[in-house]
Formats: structure tokens, sequence, C-alpha cells
């Protein structure tokens, strides 16, 4: 039986490959100072205020970090949980599971889309 | 003298299906020998779509006002929190220094009229990339430049 998702694949990758390689780049700067260097009070208490973060963060270039920050770690999560379900379970169940993990991606990047426009200017 | 061999010399008589052997899963997998880089590395698959929702929340926060994000600072300085981006934190390099290593060896030998650098050149660069974009994030993030 020819895979559902089978003409979705070369878009599939791209994120994936998107998700893998910027997603990582970006995720580590993230996680480094929101995640953990800021919460341990190791950066200046002011860089991570209100003011400064909305005006990082409203700005368009700001608007695409935020978006990629939150959207590309998901296409990544999801394509390699869908290989580690075939890996431990086998590929019977994709069919399902894989459009499944795909819609929970997808739904997050439009929920990303949604958060970065809410932004105010 | 040996004659030269007959191209179709091993063909069978009649058509018949290909056998294959019954697939059979190695006895190291999941987690021995080499399969337990393998494995760790899907893994990071589910610790990357948490970490996505969660920078999903912060982001929300930043759109929805001053106290939704010192409450979100907040919550992001509990121990779960500071726990699970760390774990995070490592997962993320992990994938990376991985990632970076098969890079590199999963190139073709051209891209149209194109050569892709040498392997070490191409190792070094996407290690530039990544020291540039996540420190430059870094940076920023930390107040250091802007």
């Amino acid at each position: 039986m020819r895979h559902p998702l089978l003409p979705f694949e070369p878009l599939i990758w791209l994120l994936f490959g998107a998700g893998i390689m910027v997603g990582t780049m970006l995720m580590t700067g993230w996680l480094l100072v929101v995640g953990v260097a800021a919460p341990l009070g190791m950066v200046p208490a002011d860089a991570l205020a209100f003011e400064r973060a909305h005006a990082l963060g409203s700005s368009l270039v700001g608007r695409l970090v935020l978006l990629a920050i939150v959207a590309l770690p998901l296409w990544k999560g999801a394509h390699h949980t869908r290989h580690l379900v075939i890996d431990t379970f086998g590929a019977d169940r994709d069919a399902i599971v894989a459009p499944l993990l795909y819609l929970v991606a997808a739904a997050g990047s439009l929920l990303a889309i949604v958060a970065v426009l809410r932004i105010p200017a | 003298m040996a004659r030269a061999a007959h191209p179709h010399a091993m063909k069978p008589n009649a058509p018949e299906r290909t056998r294959t052997a019954p697939p059979v899963m190695p006895a190291e997998f999941p987690l021995a020998g080499r399969y337990r880089t393998y494995t760790i590395f899907g893994a990071t698959g589910l610790l990357y779509l948490l970490m996505g929702f969660v920078a999903l929340r912060v982001v929300w926060a930043l759109g929805s006002g001053e106290a939704a994000w010192l409450e979100i600072q907040r919550q992001l300085a509990s121990p779960g929190y500071l726990a699970f981006h760390a774990v995070c934190l490592a997962a993320v390099i992990f994938v990376g220094v991985r990632f970076f290593r098969l890079f590199p060896k999963a190139q073709p030998a051209k891209i149209g009229p194109v050569k892709p650098p040498p392997r070490p050149i191409l190792h070094a660069m996407l290690y530039a990339a990544w020291i540039a974009v996540a420190g430059g994030l870094a940076l920023v993030l930390a107040g250091g430049i802007f």
C-alpha cells in the first residue's frame, strides 16, 4: 500500500533538515541563556526584563528567530520520534503514528506563527 | 582454454520469488553496543518536541504582557524546569556533535557542477556556524550585545 505521507516527504525532510541543523544551533543559545543561565542568575537581571525582551521579540528579525526556535525543533522532534517508533515497534502502525506526529509539529508551528504575531509592536 | 562465463549461467529455469532472510532484530538493539548512541540520538526527538512546546509557552507569555512574562520567568527558575533544560542542553549538544560529524559524510560527490568542500573543511564550517549562531544568540539574550 502506498504510504499516505509519500507526496509530503520532500517537505517533511526539508523541515526535519532545517530542524536538526538550524534548530540545534539556535536552541543551544536559547537553552543556555533562557533555560539555564538566566534562571540561575548568571546573566544580568535586566537582560530578560520584559521591556528588553519585548523590544527584541517584537522586531522583524526577533519574530523570525523566535518562530524558528519554536517551530524547527518540533519537526526534528516529530521525524526522529517517528523513526524511533518504527525502530522499536515496527512499521505496522507508521501510517497512523507518522501523520499524528507531523500534525502535532504542524499545529505547534501554526501556534508559533500566532505567538510571534501577537507580540505587540 | 577456459571459455568466458555465460552471463545467464546462474539463472533459474523458471521465474520464482526472490528469497530473502526473515528480518531479525539485532541482539544489541536498542541500548547495547553501537545501538546505544543510535537509539539515544533518535530519542532526542521526544526532547525536541517538548522543548519546542516549552519555547512556545515562553513566546506566548511574551505576547501576553508583563505579568505573564514574569510568571513564566518564575516557572523557568523552578528545579523541574532547570533540570529539564539542563538535560535538553546536553541533548542538543549531543545532536549537534553527532549530526555535524555525519553531515560531511552524507554529501554527494558533486552537486551539479560543484564539488562540496573536503570533509574536514565542511566539518569545521559547521562548527564555526554553530558557534556563531548559538554564541551570537546567547550574547544577545544575555544582554552582551544590543
